[in-house]
């Protein structure tokens, strides 16, 4: 008989109650310690657990398709600076937001939850870790509505609080009342956030870059570290500084010693040039060098490939971007293949769009060594996250 | 215990404990000549618990500070002390007695009246038995888990809200408070537990990790204060840290002093004792009027038809489970074992099942009672479906005469 004791005997069904696993733990311990600063570790590992617990869960019960968000490969980018991470359940979004206290009397979510414009969850999943026994307990949740509405704000930790009375307790209203039909208010308005010029996020990064900053999270004003962190490319790059790793998004390097793991896991990789068949369009083989840098995307449920291609190696100054269509040669018309400079502005010639159904979409930029640019594709891809591409 | 007998007694008496047994009930003056005083305005003597509950309850949202929360509280004595009982059995507690637990039950009457809604049909002591229970058996879930923790691992297994009121009932200063709080904050993001489990058995911070803590309080301070206050060092950061954890576990024990004193009653000198002669006449008129105990039978036979009929369209194994955790009341635990599986399994299967349950509830209560559903009025119905199905597993259709 397989009993496990480590579930409270007196577990109630009201509240769902969930096993972590053995391996679960162990696997979210073992990758936790890659952080450098042990509360990042801790914090990661009550995520990681909680995350691995729930999702599952999740699928076989409700969502085969929930993932997190914006995709796995980004969540240490945001566990080395806050708790919580969010789950896509196809419209809506979920934040589990786990804690280890043995009384449950207040939900507190941390603002970058509720006041970054995009990170903004329909719901908020209060999850208790037990660490000891090996159990995750969902013991209510919220809306982002509620939580703006009815929970206070505390300045000294900047996050918003809820008295457990304001909770839904039953994570099975929830279930409910998406079977019915039943569409609540869950967002409310907030306002966005500023755009950082270059200068005061390569600042920002500098000064909380550093691990002797022991809690970033509230060195600078919350408009600063929202929008510092609300750009993907520059989460990332603070993530980076924090952990002491050398640039992951240079190209450069990419090309010459192989793809960052980190952006492997995201879907880029190198490819070797297919010399066009003969008969074929020939423009392709002028290039000198055949290395070409793809990155999988996926936009409503079809695959497209986006390309980096050195134009010019000799001097390493032109490049090309280019979406593709994995099947076939056919990219929908409306589509925009979009750069921008790292701080989000647009320049001459920055987008290409697809005016009928094309066969792909290309843009060329000469660029200087050290600059970065970020790519942008609409509709936007599934998973996607701002990327600072180093050249 | 002496069952209380007239209306009057229902509304304004409160358990008395002998130690640990009850001694038995005593009155509460104010709200004695209260109930005499409504009682007055009827045309004729109203005898129906119900009809009174549901005139308090409606009072209490209008006025939440009139006496209507102790006339309630009075009510629920009975419901309390069952829940009591049944917890206490349950574990195995020797911080607790009876009457402790009942106490820190019914100074909770107030979660019970915020939560409740009269609309779905369901009693306000079905509603608090199921609250008071799962009140205190969180608490003594707290109490048992506080117990095996350090004072280091504690630390880290606080709630803010909680810390900040276990240091207010040891009647520290708000500017100490904050002090302490901060140094808490520092406490927990530089102490971390350096293993994946055991985090019951913290040991000591060492003096490089007291350093790193006292280090970040010196420069917290200047931002999270203000005043910034003295600086801090190891060793006031050492006691303050004693001093934390002392305090959390002191709330979690309280000391009822005035456990002979009916507690809701207490400040009832400042409480609005003679309310607007009309709002009590309208109210009443209004209850009259609408029958409204009459309907309410009415559909609780309603919704135990629906519940029957819901229940029996689980799955064989499902309807087993509920059966022998609602009916036969054995544990998760024992219920895996007999079934030869997991208890998470039995864990899952249970809410599932009370899931479809409370679909068919809320649709029926949609359809039936034309309430307009929200996540507020289905955890409403969630929390009472517990109570529903204790009643429906220990009293079998054949045998019941009317609903609860």
């Amino acid at each position: 008989m397989t009993l496990n004791p480590a579930l409270p005997a007196f577990a109630d069904p009201t509240q769902l109650w969930l096993e972590v696993s053995q391996t679960t733990q162990a696997n979210a311990w073992q990758q936790s310690q890659s952080f450098r600063a042990p509360n990042c570790r801790w914090n990661t590992y009550l995520n990681l657990s909680c995350l691995n617990t729930f999702l599952p869960w999740l699928r076989e019960e409700y969502e085969p398709g929930a993932a997190p968000w914006p995709n796995l490969a980004a969540l240490p980018s945001f566990w080395g600076v806050v708790n919580g991470t969010a789950i896509t359940l196809g419209t809506k979004r979920l934040v589990l937001v786990p804690t280890e206290t043995i009384d449950l009397s207040e939900l507190r979510v941390p603002q970058e939850w509720v006041d970054i414009p995009s990170w903004v969850a329909d719901y908020y999943i209060a999850a208790q870790v037990n660490p000891d026994d090996g159990w995750v307990r969902i013991w209510g949740y919220t809306t982002h509505q509620q939580l703006k509405t009815s929970g206070s704000y505390d300045s000294g930790d900047r996050t918003y609080c809820l008295d457990e009375n304001n909770l839904i307790q039953d994570l099975s209203v929830l279930w409910v009342m998406r079977q019915l039909n039943l569409e609540e208010q869950t967002r409310r308005e907030i306002a966005p956030l500023p755009i950082l010029p270059l200068a005061q996020a390569e600042n920002l990064v500098q000064r909380l870059g550093s691990a002797d900053v022991v809690m970033p999270r509230l060195a600078v004003p919350f408009e600063l570290w929202g929008a510092l962190l609300e750009h993907g490319g520059w989460r990332q790059r603070l993530h980076q500084r924090r952990q002491g790793v050398a640039e992951q998004w240079s190209i450069s390097q990419w090309l010459q010693s192989g793809v960052s793991e980190v952006a492997q896991q995201l879907g880029w990789g190198q490819v070797q040039f297919q010399p066009s068949p003969v008969g074929a369009r020939g423009a392709e083989q002028t290039t000198m060098n055949p290395d070409v840098l793809s990155r999988q995307i996926s936009i409503a449920g079809q695959q497209y490939e986006l390309r980096v291609i050195p134009r010019d190696y000799s001097e390493g100054k032109i490049w090309r971007f280019e979406l593709r269509s994995r099947i076939g040669d056919r990219i929908p018309r409306g589509f925009k293949l979009r750069l921008l400079t790292e701080d989000l502005q647009p320049f001459e010639n920055n987008e290409d769009i697809a005016a009928t159904t094309v066969g792909r979409l290309f843009v060329e930029v000469f660029l200087e060594p050290g600059e970065g640019l970020v790519w942008e594709v609409e509709p936007v891809p599934e998973n996607y996250d701002r990327e600072i591409l180093r050249f | 215990m002496r069952p209380r007998q007239t209306i009057t007694e229902f509304f304004s008496t409160f358990l008395q404990f002998d130690a640990d047994r009850v001694g038995g009930w005593a009155t509460d003056p104010k709200l004695r000549r209260s109930m005499l005083n409504c009682q007055d305005r009827l045309p004729q003597p109203e005898t129906s618990k119900d009809f009174w509950v549901f005139y308090w309850y409606k009072l209490w949202q209008t006025q939440p500070y009139s006496l209507a929360e102790a006339h309630l509280s009075a009510y629920l004595q009975e419901v309390c002390f069952w829940a009591a009982q049944k917890t206490i059995a349950s574990f195995s507690t020797a911080q607790y007695t009876l009457s402790d637990c009942f106490q820190m039950a019914i100074v909770r009457v107030n979660k019970v009246l915020k939560g409740f809604n009269p609309q779905t049909g369901f009693s306000l002591s079905n509603y608090a038995s199921v609250v008071f229970r799962s009140v205190l058996k969180d608490i003594l879930r707290q109490q048992q888990e506080v117990d095996i923790c350090t004072n280091w691992s504690l630390l880290r297994k606080l709630s803010q809200k909680r810390l900040v009121e276990s240091l207010q009932h040891a009647g520290l200063s708000a500017e100490t408070v904050a002090c302490y709080l901060l140094a808490w904050n520092c406490f927990k993001t530089i102490y971390v537990p350096l293993q994946a489990t055991g985090t019951r058995q913290l040991p000591k911070p060492d003096s490089a990790t007291w350093k790193a803590i006292v280090k970040l309080y010196n420069a917290e301070r200047y931002r999270q204060l203000s005043p910034p206050g003295p600086e801090c060092s190891l060793e006031m950061c050492e006691k303050w840290m004693i001093i934390c954890a002392k305090a959390a576990r002191a709330y979690l024990y309280p000391t009822f002093t005035s456990i002979n004193t009916p507690k809701p009653g207490q400040a009832s000198g400042e409480l609005l004792d003679d309310l607007p002669e009309l709002t009590h006449t309208s109210l009443l008129n209004q209850l009259i009027e609408q029958e409204e105990q009459q309907n309410k039978d009415l559909q609780q036979s309603h919704l135990y038809t629906l519940l029957a009929a819901a229940l029996t369209k689980l799955a064989p194994e499902a309807q087993r489970i509920l059966q022998m955790y609602y009916g036969q009341e054995l544990t998760q635990q024992q219920i895996a074992e007999q079934l030869a599986v997991k208890q998470y399994t039995v864990s899952r299967r249970l809410t599932k099942s009370r899931e479809s349950l409370l679909l068919a509830l809320a649709g029926w209560s949609n359809e039936a009672l034309h309430i307009s559903l929200t996540s507020e009025v289905l955890n409403n119905i969630s929390t009472v479906l517990e109570e529903w199905l204790k009643v429906y597993y220990n009293h079998p259709p054949a045998h019941r005469e009317s609903p609860l």
